[in-house]
C-alpha cells in the first residue's frame, strides 16, 4: 500500500509540475481519439476524413477549453450527416439544440462526459461512465450522461438508416420519407431509453451512497452502483426486449468496477481505522464530527548536493564505517572504491504526515565524504560500486523505521 | 515579515475568485426571488424553442397525414391540444429549473458566505500584525 501511495504522491508531484503540459496534451489526445472515432463510424464526408484536418482541429482543441471540443465534434458529426442527406443533418441539428435548450444548460462543466459517453459506448464500455461520473460529479450531471447516450443512439441510427437513405431519391416524398424514418428510428428506440434510464438511476445511487456518513462510502457506491446498473439493464431488457448482451454487460461492469476502484484510490483515499468521533460545542451549536485521516505518503526528494571529483576512501574503511550507529553509516554511504561519488540528500520521508523530518542532527566530520546531512537522510552513490551503494541504501531504509 | 498563515489564506481565496467564486458572485449578485425569475424566464424561452423544434418534426413526420385531414378535423381542438402539451412541457420544465435554481442560489450563498468569513479572518491578521 505503501508503494501505491508513494506512486500516487510522484504522480501528483508529476501533474503539478508538467500541469501546463499535460492538459493540452491530454486535450489533443481526446480530440483526436474523438474525431478520428467519428470519422470512422461515419466518414460520409471524405473531406473531413483527413488526418491532416483532424489533426490541426485536435491541435486547435488542446488549447481551447473543453467546451469547444463538443462544439467540434457536433460540427463534424453535422457535416457527416449532411454529406449523407440533408433531411439527416436537419435531424441532427434539431436533436442537438433540443438537447443545448433542455438538458445542457443545467451542467455546461460536464462537457467531457458528453464527449466520453459516446466514445466508450462505441469501444463497448460504457458501464465506466456513470459509476465514475457517480463518484466524481454532481447529480446534475445525469443529464451529461443522459445526453452523451442519446449523442451515440443518434450516430447509431444515422449509420443503420444509411444504406436505406443513400438508395432514396431527391424527391418529395423521398425528403419525407427520410426524416420520418431517422425520428421514428430515434424515437422508438427502447435500448436507448433503456440505457438512458439504467445510467441515470446509477448515477444517482452511486451520488448519494459515497455522500453517506458511513465506513467504506466509496466501495459501497461502486458495488452498489455496479448491481444497480446490471439489474436495471436486465429488467428493461425483459420489459422492452432490447437485446442487451448480459456476458457484455457483466464484464463491461466488472471492468467499470476496477476503474472505479483506482478513481476511489486516486480521489479518495482515507483511512478508516484512525476515525475519530468528536464533539464539542459553541454558543450555537453541539458539533457531532467524525473525522477520518487521508491516506498519503510524504515521497522521498533527492537533491544533488555535492559531486565530488577525487577519489573516496576504500571499501575497507568503509565497511567499518558501517558497524557505526545509523546516522553516521547513512553519512559514510557509497564511499565506494574509487571514482566519482554523488552526493545526495533525502530531504524528507514520512507517512501520514506522521514521521516527517529529519532523524538526525547536522553531521559533519572532517575528511568524510558524506557531505551534510541536514534534513533526512544523507546518501552517497558511488559511481564505480554500485552493489555497495544499493546495499547502503537497502540499509538506510531500515533506520528510517527503527527511528 | 511574511506570515505565512496570511499567505495561505489569500492563495486559497484567490484561487476561489478564480474558478467557483467568479460564478458565485455572479449569482449572489442577485437576490434569490431575481435570480430564480430569470431563471424560469429564460427556461421558458428554451422551452418554447425546444417546443417548437419538436413540434415542427412531429409536422414534418405527418404532414401527409395531416394534409389528409386537415379539412375533416376539429382544429380549435387540435390547437388546445397542441397548447395543453405545451403549457405542461413548460411548466414542468420551469418547476425543474426552479428546483435546480433554488439548490444552486443555496449552495452559492453558503459558499461565498464561507469567501467573506475568510476575508474578515484575513483583514483581522492584517489588523494582529499592525
Amino acid at each position: 500500500m505503501t508503494v501505491l501511495l508513494e506512486m500516487k504522491q510522484k504522480l501528483r508531484l508529476i501533474y503539478s509540475k508538467y500541469e501546463v503540459l499535460i492538459l493540452p496534451v491530454a486535450k489533443f489526445l481526446l480530440a483526436f481519439v474523438t474525431l478520428n472515432a467519428l470519422n470512422g463510424k461515419m466518414g460520409y464526408m471524405t473531406q473531413l476524413d483527413d488526418m491532416v484536418i483532424v489533426l490541426i482541429v485536435a491541435l486547435t482543441c488542446s488549447f481551447l477549453p473543453t467546451g469547444m471540443l463538443v462544439v467540434f465534434a457536433t460540427l463534424f458529426s453535422l457535416a457527416h450527416m449532411y454529406a449523407l442527406s440533408m433531411e439527416v443533418a436537419l435531424v441532427g441539428l434539431c436533436v442537438y439544440l433540443v438537447m443545448y435548450l433542455l438538458f445542457f444548460r443545467f451542467s455546461p462543466k460536464d462537457s467531457i462526459v458528453v464527449v466520453l459517453t459516446p466514445l466508450l459506448c462505441g469501444m463497448k464500455i460504457p458501464y465506466v461512465v456513470p459509476i465514475a461520473v457517480g463518484l466524481l460529479c454532481g447529480p446534475s450531471s445525469v443529464v451529461s450522461v443522459g445526453c452523451g447516450v442519446a449523442v451515440y443512439y443518434l450516430l447509431e441510427v444515422v449509420v443503420g438508416v444509411s444504406p436505406n437513405i443513400k438508395t432514396m431519391g431527391e424527391d418529395e416524398d423521398a425528403i419525407m420519407n427520410k426524416i420520418r424514418m431517422v425520428v421514428e428510428a430515434l424515437v422508438g428506440n427502447k435500448a436507448m431509453v433503456v440505457v438512458i434510464a439504467a445510467f441515470a438511476v446509477t448515477v444517482l445511487v452511486v451520488y448519494v451512497i459515497r455522500r453517506l456518513s458511513i465506513d467504506y462510502a466509496w466501495i459501497i457506491a461502486i458495488l452498489a452502483g455496479a448491481m444497480t446498473d446490471i439489474a436495471a439493464l436486465l429488467i428493461g431488457d425483459m420489459l422492452y426486449d432490447v437485446n442487451i448482451s448480459v456476458g457484455g454487460a457483466l464484464l463491461g461492469t466488472l471492468l467499470a468496477v476496477a476503474v472505479a476502484v483506482v478513481i476511489q484510490f486516486l480521489r479518495f483515499c482515507v483511512d478508516y481505522k484512525r476515525t475519530e468521533k468528536v464533539q464539542f460545542e459553541d454558543d450555537e451549536y453541539y458539533y457531532y464530527v467524525k473525522a477520518v485521516p487521508k491516506m498519503s505518503v510524504t515521497v522521498p526528494t533527492r537533491t544533488v548536493k555535492k559531486i565530488n571529483s577525487q577519489r573516496v576512501r576504500s571499501a575497507s574503511q568503509d565497511s567499518r564505517s558501517a558497524e557505526r550507529k545509523p546516522a553516521a553509516k547513512s553519512a559514510d554511504r557509497g564511499a565506494g572504491a574509487g571514482g566519482r561519488s554523488v552526493t545526495t540528500e533525502r530531504t524528507s520521508y514520512g507517512r501520514n504526515g506522521s514521521q516527517r523530518g529529519s532523524y538526525s542532527s547536522a553531521r559533519e566530520r572532517s575528511g568524510q565524504k558524506g557531505g551534510r546531512n541536514t534534513a533526512g537522510r544523507s546518501v552517497t552513490i558511488g559511481s564505480t560500486d554500485n552493489t555497495r551503494a544499493e546495499a547502503d541504501d537497502n540499509s538506510t531504509d531500515q533506520t528510517s523505521e527503527w527511528l | 515579515m511574511l506570515n505565512e498563515e496570511r499567505v495561505i489564506l489569500m492563495t486559497r481565496m484567490v484561487s476561489y475568485e478564480k474558478n467557483e467564486g467568479k460564478k458565485n458572485v455572479k449569482v449572489g449578485n442577485y437576490f434569490r426571488s431575481d435570480y430564480i425569475a430569470v431563471q424560469i424566464l429564460k427556461s421558458v424561452i428554451c422551452a418554447t424553442i425546444a417546443f417548437c423544434i419538436i413540434f415542427g418534426l412531429y409536422l414534418l413526420c405527418n404532414l401527409e397525414e395531416l394534409m389528409q385531414e386537415i379539412y375533416t378535423m376539429d382544429l380549435f381542438a387540435y390547437a388546445k391540444n397542441i397548447l395543453t402539451y405545451y403549457v405542461a412541457a413548460v411548466v414542468g420544465y420551469g418547476a425543474v429549473t426552479y428546483v435546480a435554481c433554488s439548490w444552486k442560489y443555496s449552495r452559492a450563498k453558503r459558499s461565498l458566505k464561507n469567501y467573506y468569513h475568510n476575508l474578515k479572518k484575513l483583514n483581522s491578521l492584517y489588523s494582529e500584525t499592525k
